[in-house]
């Protein structure tokens, strides 16, 4: 009985000394014990993580074909080249329109679906869980059913051009250079929006309703009350949503992979597509290792720049 | 007066309530045709899985013309998903139960324990969350190669536990510390006062008042497991180790041939994840959604 009173207040006396987490003050953990809670995970961390990320660095600064003894050290050399490539330069501006379009589309679909759910809908819950089924989907299912809408001769989407007249619009959607990459960008849209709906409805569902009530005796209309008290309401998560998708879009691989290969030609190759068909096709493992690097690069630089962003926004 | 007021506002009421009728429908044919829209491609594999392929002549993606349950069994067996099936599990369980254990072990240590180098260790670990595995594949195939694990379910399961493909220590690490900070101090102490050595803190209260966090972390890192596709593409190349994802890649690229069985094999792919979500829908949202909202 006065064992519990004195941790108790042994307990609330520390509290008010330290901030929750914090360590200063109390004795050191042993070190066989963090070694047993960390060791474990340290390694695999280091040994599949660290290791291999250090091994693309130094790949991308040798010529190497996977098989040879010795790695060759080049210096820029593979930076360079890459400067020259055309077929790279086509695969990074096809991840910049995947950047655009695969952001802005399934965010603004997310985020009329999300306020009107919010706003208040019968079947709330059954309209998330339907909205996030593609979002859980294997991406080889989403691409192989796809594949099937836009199949030349049965397609659902060939069938119903035909049905309304349109029989001059109907081609292979994925064989035609022109129309291959918003084909595929649509199929990767449809399975990403549910996830922006699910993440505005978290973040909306954390606005106090009081500040929406208060505007709306202010005097502000629709869009000011959007602009001004959801917007803000829901930033973080928008951060957060904005630097998924953003950095995602630099290192899309799968779903191009199984509808297209990045083909008619290079109409659909991303970089990261093309630093796979370098490496493990034509075995210039060097060569894919520095536009694995431009991947990196362009991801860390991306994510601690709307990290910064997000900071900022948060202080203010 | 207020009869006269009575009168005159009921036209207007009448004005009001028919614009919000055609309000609701706008709202919900908005909200039906996105769930159409999602429900759709669903309905066609289901309507393909069960074709019966002797009497189909025409177009082959005709809604539910025909109805054929063998082609379930046939699947699973002409078709090979019963393997790829087993090979999925095989790299499934380990994983779930690597990110989940190693995570809650780490993730306490690095919230509760005492220790220089905590902070920098926590940030090396959420840095694995920014690096895209393309910056990792090339060298880690042929240190896998060195290994000589190539081939076999470890070359998957291991990258895939150190956070490599989707779901592993990185978010997991991040989610459990978060969960394990939000715990109060005094039960620790509690436990201690009761004799609990730190092991016992861990194993007889810490840990199981972080199932429920736990349990969101299982079913990220299920879905994750289940349908990744780019290690096994890479690291399992061979015909004997084929996973379901690997396995359906040979079907894909629109090609109509065996459609019936390909869409059987979806299906027995799919069944399982969709099960699985319908079930833990709450614990899977709370960890997609852990750290976005709280910022």
């Amino acid at each position: 009985m006065t064992g519990s009173v004195a941790s108790v207040s042994a307990g609330a006396f520390e509290r008010i000394t330290r901030r929750r987490g914090r360590v200063r003050g109390r004795r050191q953990t042993s070190w066989a014990l963090v070694a047993l809670f960390v060791g474990p995970s340290l390694a695999l961390y280091v040994l599949f993580m660290i290791v291999p990320f250090i091994g693309t660095l130094q790949l991308s600064l040798s010529a190497w074909d996977g098989f040879a003894p010795e790695k060759t050290p080049v210096g820029l050399a593979n930076y360079q080249a890459l400067l020259g490539d055309e077929d790279f330069w086509r695969a990074l501006s096809n991840n910049v329109v995947w950047a655009v379009i695969g952001t802005a589309a399934p965010i603004a679909i997310g985020l009329a679906l999300a306020i009107v759910l919010w706003s208040g809908a019968g079947f709330r819950t059954g309209f998330r869980a339907i909205y996030f089924l593609p979002v859980i989907l294997p991406v080889v299912v989403i691409g192989l059913v796809w594949g099937w809408i836009y199949n030349p001769l049965f397609g659902v989407l060939n069938t119903a051009l035909e049905a309304v007249g349109l029989d001059d619009w109907s081609r292979g959607w994925l064989g035609d250079p022109d129309t291959a990459l918003v084909a595929v960008l649509i199929a990767a849209i449809w399975s990403t929006f549910g996830f922006c709906v699910v993440m505005f409805l978290a973040g909306l569902q954390g606005i106090d309703l009081n500040l929406v009530d208060a505007a709306k005796v202010d005097g502000a209309n629709a869009w000011q009350r959007f602009r001004h008290v959801l917007l803000p309401g829901i930033a973080p998560v928008f951060t957060f949503v904005l630097t998924i998708t953003l950095v995602g879009a630099f290192s899309v691989f799968d779903i191009v992979y199984v509808m297209t290969r990045g083909g008619p030609g290079t109409a659909t190759e991303t970089m990261a597509g093309y630093a796979y068909k370098m490496a493990f096709n034509r075995n210039f493992a060097g060569y894919g290792s520095a536009i694995s690097m431009v991947i990196a690069i362009i991801s860390l630089v991306l994510a601690v720049a709307l990290l910064r962003f997000r900071e900022r926004g948060r202080t203010r | 007066m207020t009869a006269g007021g009575i009168a005159v506002s009921r036209p207007a009421d009448r004005v009001r309530r028919r614009r919000n009728l055609a309000f609701a429908v706008a709202k919900y044919a908005f909200l039906g045709f996105w769930a159409l829209l999602c429900l759709l491609p669903m309905i066609l594999i289901f309507s393909t899985a069960f074709k019966d392929p002797t009497i189909e002549t025409g177009n082959p993606f005709q809604l539910f013309s025909s109805v054929r349950f063998e082609n379930l069994v046939d699947a699973w067996t002409l078709g090979n998903f019963g393997r790829y099936f087993m090979n999925t599990i095989v790299i499934m369980v380990p994983v779930v139960l690597g990110v989940v254990a190693l995570s809650m072990l780490t993730g306490y240590a690095l919230a509760r324990f005492a220790f220089p180098g905590r902070s920098l260790l926590f940030f090396g670990f959420v840095l694995g969350l920014m690096i895209p595995f393309f910056s990792l594949m090339i060298p880690l195939y042929y240190n896998l190669r060195d290994y000589g694990l190539l081939d076999n379910p470890l070359a998957v399961i291991l990258p895939s536990i150190a956070g490599a493909g989707g779901t592993g220590l990185p978010l997991g690490i991040f989610l459990m510390r978060a969960f394990f900070l939000d715990m109060p101090d005094e039960l620790a102490d509690a436990a201690r006062v009761d004799g609990c050595d730190e092991l016992g803190v861990f194993t007889k209260v810490m840990a199981p008042l972080a199932l429920p966090g736990a349990s969101a972390l299982a079913v990220l890192a299920f879905m994750s497991a289940w349908n990744t596709f780019l290690l096994p593409l890479l690291y399992l190349s061979g015909e004997d180790s084929r996973t379901l994802a690997t396995g359906l890649l040979l079907f894909t690229g629109g090609r109509t041939q065996e459609l019936e069985l390909t869409a059987a094999g979806t299906l027995i792919m799919i069944a399982p994840v969709v099960l699985f979500f319908l079930l833990f829908q709450r614990q899977f949202i709370r960890g997609l959604t852990a750290g976005a909202v709280k910022g």
